[in-house]
């Protein structure tokens, strides 16, 4: 087990690397100046000038690329242009924006997704099977955009029942933070539940139809000791593998629904940063981000390592 | 019986599959509308007409106009064209470069490490800030838009193909094959690859559907095709501010992409049911 | 002729410090207490206000800070931090006596060296540092007089130093060695300091009770005047999305917002708890052609291209009707204000256009119109510039990028593009001067070939700056302005009108180039 996890997070360096040389290149390739983007829209070019030189843009590239490295090694990831704050502050306050409507969205994912898919599986081909996979089918089908949208218009404006958007910490006003997240969670957990119900129902159909269930019935087991210890444990396995989807779905989900709901979350941020060419920002960001990312995805692994006993022998 | 040919019995389930026909028929009106759109919609979509703008939906004009007075049905419709485009170039874009990385990294021990490496960098990207850059970089125009998409979902495409190849490899007529001398790419393109498809082909479809709602996403944001290309979401967006006075800018477009996906969701369904390896048996 | 600037603010000075009690009842808040929310279009990148140009930084920290001297409500020139200037004269000294019991947000007193100080690092970091250009020097003979001695005449220069684009603006002492846009913690004198500023979210204010209004006022004026904190929070929230916006003063959450749509505007005018504010003149639409590239570098071409167009059309699609059509650079309520060249303005007029085209033997070469989808009036008012282009035999095209990659390209490529579209907000507010000075070297708005500006152009400036009359310089700007509309070395299509927005408890707020935090009160 531990051998997994030292190979899982060595294997997760060079990636690191990749990602962050591919950013910096990614990011500089985009034409556009960020001192234009900082300056606003009525500088004169003598201000857009003097704004690049006070940020080191006027320099050769491979200087700023090995100062960037030089600083990150220290565990300093400079400051964002457009902000003017440094980066791992700004990530800092932003992330856990992210992560608390993640989780909203996670809870109502597992929550919504896994019970209509175990039930459609229990209850196949009967009219809750029908219903459910047609609600899932939906919730795959609707851009999370167009459902926030229509939820903003219903339940904002016309209905009053909740904001239309900005935020409330979680920390200082609980019932501030649940009116100004619900209705961005459910945008982007509706997409979510419905492919884990429909993975949830398949996989637990594929479960029931083993030889175990069929003996453990036969013993006379009471259906529900059959569904949830051989069944649903079983189960899991293959649907912990699409726990890590879902969370990379979340994140890049979030980046339209903070937009439309201006929640000043990551995805937002990143948004911004990429457009307005803030270097430091998207660089130190995007490592922070897709580092966080690789080691939700090693937790799955590690997860499903612990779960699955065959796979452990299994290579890489 | 050789695996990959599409055998009548496939073909009668699929034709049983009642979602599965409902996904063909969804789809297939969406690419119908698409393919006749010179014919269906001859107004040009990009003529402004500021007399008429902010119609709603009559007699005169089917789905109304927008803030310049351009025809909304025009503009759906063409943008049901460009959303076929973009789908369909990502999806071959993806089949031939993703089975091609796939296939090496999976039969391949040692290239499987690098390709794995950089692909899985590459997935490591939340798609859309992935897209957003690309699409920066290159160019707003939708070849670039394209390219963008293909860039950012061969990774999971070359992820599936990988995986069925390696378990694949260690069949005993992939064995017995080698055995008997047959070379590396008669393996793969007589044994594989062809046992590979079935989860390449479901994924493929989805696919088709990801890189419809991902473009719509990117115009949204802003940052996919460039207006006044009339891209569904596109439409949305410059739709947006008008929403509570011109609602059917952004229902109508929204409503086309919501069929559009949900026919393709019902059809790879179908396929995925149908086409389940684990009820054939091929040698 | 209309007095200039300078004159005026010259009888302003001369009335207000000789004209001593006879005043009416200076400016009292009708009510005490609460907060504010103001929605904010865009991000701040900081409050450091000596390092930024950026309107949404001036919008919260032209509360916070004052300086020497800045603009009233027509933008004239007024005294802020001093109670009295005096030129010499000749011409190169100008003394400034500092107002007394001024105090900064840490309970410090200000005196000249404070002052002094502010002037070194505006010197150093300031993004408008050329201000400066033609001063040799500055010092404090006491704790309350401030001087500063010019190198050479230069008759425009209190128009300058009051210009609120990058105002100099007047910190402690102790923060004249921080570096340009490190300035986190902005410690001024205004009538508001700064409470928290969350990156990306929201700034707060709160009153600063030891403020010292100017009494040399009534009222608050532009950005100086009598003011009055009568808040006791104000919350600047970033909001970029217009729906947003709009759906938060609905609801009462917002009770400020900086921009409207449009649209939004009819549906707002029948809610009684809201009231709409519009605020002309906001800036100047304009496209610039470059007339280094073909086929724009043809004076026929382009005047076949301004021949055609129907700036009512443009204008109604750039600010979806909340426009005024506006000839030249100035608006009719600035004293600088000409008409000069006014017949080349909304000629629409289809068969002078073709005749010139005819005349330049136009081949159909494509004629690029690179604009930007960041900001929708510039996005349409090229959109329909192109069908009027196209409907009289012009192969228009449009290059739509976004807004950094607009202005790079408009800057850095001589090639590739032919007309730039963007908007003129804060240069043509601040007057003649500041706004021509996008037609000059260096980096002259219509590319000049091979960076030669019009040489008449050029003359017509110089004179603009040189003129030791009001008269003079003003008959300059006229010939100036008549020269670019006729040569078609910009095309301005009309003044756009900003829509801004208040609850209806709101009181006392007037739109204006910042959202005025002081004067403002709130009511049930």
């Amino acid at each position: 087990m531990a051998g997994i996890l030292m190979r899982r997070l060595t294997g997760a360096l060079p990636i690191l690397l990749i990602v962050s040389l591919l950013t910096f290149g990614l990011i500089h390739m985009i034409p556009g100046d960020p001192a234009v983007a900082i300056a606003g829209m009525s500088a004169t070019p003598e201000q857009i000038a003097n704004i690049r030189h006070n940020l080191g843009l006027d320099e050769p590239l491979l200087t700023q690329l090995v100062r960037w490295y030089a600083n990150l090694l220290q565990g300093e990831l400079g400051t964002s242009l457009l902000l003017g704050q440094p980066v791992l502050h700004v990530v800092a306050v932003r992330l856990p924006v992210t992560l608390a409507l993640s989780a909203y969205a996670l809870v109502l994912t597992l929550l919504i997704g896994l019970i209509s898919g175990i039930l459609a599986a229990l209850r196949q081909n009967t009219w809750i099977d029908q219903v459910a996979m047609v609600f899932a089918m939906l919730g795959i089908s609707l851009p999370n955009f167009y459902l926030g949208l229509l939820m903003i218009i219903l339940f904002a404006v016309d209905l009053r029942w909740l904001p239309t958007g900005g935020y409330v910490p979680l920390t200082s006003d609980p019932l501030g933070w649940l009116a100004t997240s619900t209705m961005p969670a459910i945008s982007l957990a509706l997409l979510l539940a419905g492919l884990l119900a429909r993975i949830t129902r398949s996989t637990m159909l594929e479960v029931l139809r083993q030889d175990y269930i069929r003996t453990a019935r036969a013993k006379g087991l009471p259906e529900r000791r059959v569904v949830l210890k051989h069944a649903l444990a079983n189960a899991m396995i293959p649907i912990t593998t699409v726990v890590g989807i879902i969370v990379s779905l979340l994140l890049s989900g979030s980046v339209v629904t903070e937009t439309l709901f201006s929640i000043p979350g990551i995805g937002q941020l990143l948004t911004q940063a990429v457009l307005n060419r803030d270097y430091p920002m998207v660089q130190g960001g995007l490592l922070m981000t897709t580092a966080l990312l690789v080691l939700v995805n090693i937790g799955v692994d590690v997860c499903y390592a612990l779960l699955d006993p065959r796979v452990r022998y299994e290579r890489g | 019986m050789s695996g990959g040919s599409v055998s009548n019995p496939t073909l009668r389930r699929l034709l049983h599959h009642r979602l599965f026909m409902l996904g063909c028929v969804l789809f297939g009106i969406v690419l119908v509308v698409a393919a006749l759109a010179p014919v269906i919609a001859p107004v040009d979509p990009n003529k402004l007409a500021m007399r008429f703008k902010f119609r709603p939906p009559s007699q005169e004009f089917i789905f109304g106009t927008d803030n310049f007075g351009r025809s909304l049905w025009s503009r759906v419709i063409w943008g049901a064209q460009l959303s076929m485009i973009i789908g369909a170039s990502v999806v071959v874009i993806n089949a031939i470069a993703g089975t091609a990385i796939g296939a090496a990294a999976g039969y391949f021990a040692r290239l499987d490490n690098m390709l794995m490496r950089v692909n899985d960098a590459l997935m490591a990207f939340p798609a859309v800030l992935l897209a957003i850059a690309v699409t920066a970089v290159l160019g707003p125009s939708v070849n670039d838009v394209i390219i963008a998409l293909a860039i950012v979902y061969t990774p999971r495409t070359a992820r599936i193909v990988r995986s069925s190849v390696i378990v694949l490899r260690e069949m005993e007529y992939v064995q017995a094959a080698r055995a008997a001398g047959a070379g590396h790419w008669r393996i793969l393109r007589r044994h594989i690859l062809p046992n590979a498809m079935a989860p390449l082909i479901v994924q493929l479809s989805f696919l088709f559907a990801y890189a419809v709602l991902t473009e719509a996403t990117l115009s949204f944001l802003g940052v996919g095709a460039v207006p006044p290309t009339p891209t569904w979401g596109n439409i949305m967006a410059e739709g947006r501010q008008y929403m509570t006075d011109a609602p059917w800018i952004i229902t109508i477009p929204g409503a086309a992409l919501m069929i559009t996906v949900l026919g393709l969701n019902l059809l790879g369904d179908g396929l995925r049911d149908v086409l389940d390896p684990r009820l054939r048996v091929q040698q | 002729m209309r007095p200039g600037l300078a004159a005026t603010f010259g009888a302003l000075a001369t009335i207000l410090t000789a004209a001593g009690a006879a005043r009416a009842e200076p400016f009292k808040c009708p009510h005490i207490g609460g907060d504010l929310v103001f929605a904010q279009e865009a991000n701040i990148n900081t409050l450091d206000q000596m390092t930024s140009s950026t309107i949404s930084t001036r919008n919260i920290a032209m509360n916070i800070y004052e300086a020497l001297m800045t603009r009233d409500e027509n933008n004239h020139p007024i005294l802020e931090l001093a109670e009295a200037m005096t030129e010499a004269p000749d011409h190169l000294t100008y003394t400034f006596k500092l107002r007394q019991g001024i105090k900064f947000h840490n309970g410090k007193p200000m005196t000249s060296a404070d002052v002094v100080a502010s002037f070194d690092r505006y010197a150093k970091v300031g993004n408008q540092r050329s201000t400066l250009d033609n001063v040799a020097s500055w010092d404090a003979p006491d704790a309350s007089t401030f001087v500063i001695h010019m190198k050479k005449v230069q008759p425009t220069f209190i128009e300058a130093l009051s210009s609120f684009s990058v105002p100099i603006v007047i910190i402690p002492a102790e923060n004249r060695d921080v570096p340009a846009q490190q300035l986190t913690n902005p410690i001024g004198t205004g009538p508001f300091q700064l409470v928290e500023s969350v990156p990306g979210s929201f700034v707060k204010l709160k009153r600063y009770d030891d403020y010292k209004p100017n009494t040399t006022f009534q009222e608050r004026t532009g950005f100086g005047g009598y003011k009055q904190a009568c808040l006791d929070t104000v919350t600047f929230r970033i909001v970029t999305e217009p729906g947003a916006r709009v759906a938060g003063l609905k609801t009462g959450e917002l009770q400020a917002v900086e921009d409207i749509p449009a649209k939004s505007a009819t549906d707002l005018k029948t809610d009684k708890n809201v009231v709409i504010l519009p605020l002309k003149n906001w800036w100047i639409q304009i496209a610039n052609p470059n007339t280094s590239a073909p086929p724009t570098d043809n004076p026929l071409i382009r005047k076949a291209i301004q021949a055609a167009l129907d700036m009512d059309e443009v204008m109604d699609a750039a600010s979806d009707g909340n426009y005024q059509l506006n000839v030249g650079f100035q608006y009719p309520n600035q004293p600088d204000y000409t008409d000069a060249g006014k017949e080349t303005y909304n000629q629409h007029n289809a068969a002078v256009a073709k005749k010139y085209l005819t005349e330049a033997n136009y081949q159909g070469e494509p004629v690029v119109l690179l604009t930007n989808k960041d900001y929708p009036s510039m996005y349409n008012s090229a959109l329909v510039m192109q069908q009027q282009l196209q409907a009289v035999g012009i192969n228009a095209q449009m290059k739509v990028v976004d807004w950094p990659t607009s202005v790079q390209m408009w800057l850095n490529s001589p090639q590739g593009w032919n007309f730039h579209f963007t908007g003129w907000g804060t240069q043509p507010a601040l007057g003649a001067l500041a706004t021509m000075q996008f037609l000059v070297e260096p980096n002259a708005s219509y590319k000049p070939k091979d960076g030669k500006d019009d040489p008449d152009v050029l003359a017509a400036w110089n004179d603009m700056n040189t003129q030791l009359t009001e008269q003079g310089r003003q008959e300059a700007f006229a010939r100036m302005q008549k020269l670019v509309l006729e040569r078609v070395y910009a095309i301005p299509f009309g003044s756009y009108t900003k829509l801004q927005a208040v609850r209806s408890n709101v009181n006392g707020f007037v739109p204006f180039r910042i959202p005025r935090m002081a004067n403002v009160w709130l009511t049930h």
